[in-house]
């Protein structure tokens, strides 16, 4: 490489690295205002840690917390479901008697890819990456359905219908919105994210091996 | 009388403060049951909560056939006595050779607040049990 080219390097490499942090940075603002102009805020909370005490404060919350996004979902999920959403709790949010007839707004594309960029910004440093494998095992099923009875509350696939409970999110299809580590990340240390909350307390209950699996089982649910 | 109450206190938060696990404010056994009974045994104690209803007709998963116990027919509940109660609050289902369908509460709820709600599933039934 003679100096001519280093020289071009020189100048191309700072061009592109600066072109691509105002890209980022664009499309990170403008996710960021799309989700305070569409006041997304007011269902939604994207601070974090979690502030809820008590069960009033749980039960004035109107929507999921989000202030986990980042760790939680799959990009390509949000970006689709932003865009088109589907109902993924059989009764309304709180409540443990009411369908689920909310209709989530609706965003365009691009709305929808640059809202879903700001979100996965939205990170909690509790859920570590490669915690637990995406994974359909006949221990993680029995465990699923028969150990802990985590149908009792959330429907998965059984063939081409649904079985399950109904108080909790439908697990159907986790695996296309949910990563395996935040499953695991949310067995293992509930209070930090859902400090009060209608699932119970699985710590001491469920060991560790156990959790993985469950939560690949969960994640791989598509 | 107010030594009395300050030892209470001290002693509640205590409790709570060791075993870690609880709600961390005051909470009824009604209140409890509200929040996390009602999700299979219903609003009214009857067995019939969102969870209870039959999924779908025809497929092999005998968990879902286990309905939910009434907790408020004094037969059935008059059959267990309040450590049977207990356990099944604490352990689920699988403490008291039942349906693992039954949860295990005893990481969600004080010891405490277990038997608040033993005392008042004993007020929906009517019945004192064995």
């Amino acid at each position: 490489m003679n100096a001519s080219n280093i020289g071009r390097w020189m100048l191309v490499l700072p061009v592109t690295a600066l072109f691509i942090a105002l890209s980022w940075g664009v499309s990170l603002a403008d996710g960021k205002g799309i989700f305070a102009s569409k006041n997304c805020g007011s269902c939604h909370q994207i601070q974090g840690p979690a502030a809820e005490k008590t069960f009033d404060d749980q039960l004035k919350k109107k929507g999921p917390e989000l202030w986990y996004s980042g760790s939680k979902f799959k990009k390509e999920w949000l970006e689709e479901w932003l865009e088109k959403p589907t109902t993924i709790r059989p009764l309304k949010y709180n409540s443990v008697t009411d369908k689920n007839t909310d209709k989530h707004p609706a965003l365009s594309k691009k709305e929808a890819d640059e809202v879903a960029e700001y979100l996965m910004t939205l990170t909690a440093k509790e859920v570590a990456k490669g915690t637990a494998e995406e994974k359909v095992t006949p221990q993680g099923k029995n465990l699923f359905i028969k150990r802990y009875s985590c149908v009792g509350c959330h429907s998965i696939k059984a063939g081409a219908q649904k079985v399950g409970g109904v108080s909790g999110p439908d697990l159907s299809e986790a695996g296309k919105r949910l990563t395996a580590d935040w499953v695991y990340a949310y067995l293992k240390e509930p209070k930090v994210f859902k400090p009060v909350k209608r699932m119970p307390v699985f710590v001491d209950i469920i060991n560790d091996n156990e959790m993985k699996t469950l939560a690949g089982f969960v994640a791989a649910q598509k | 009388m107010i030594t009395k109450i300050f030892l209470i206190t001290v002693f509640s938060i205590g409790t709570i403060a060791f075993t870690g696990k609880g709600a961390a404010f005051a909470v009824s056994a009604e209140e409890n049951y509200k929040f996390y009974c009602t999700q299979c045994h219903g609003s009214d104690g009857k067995g019939e909560g969102a969870n209870s209803k039959p999924k779908v007709v025809g497929i092999d998963l005998p968990e879902m056939s286990v309905t939910p116990r009434n907790h408020t027919n004094p037969e059935d509940m008059n059959k267990l006595t309040d450590t049977d109660i207990e356990s099944a609050i604490s352990g689920g289902g699988a403490a008291v050779s039942k349906s693992t369908i039954m949860p295990p509460w005893g990481k969600t709820l004080t010891e405490a607040e277990i038997k608040d709600l033993t005392a008042y599933l004993r007020k929906l039934c009517k019945c004192k049990g064995k």
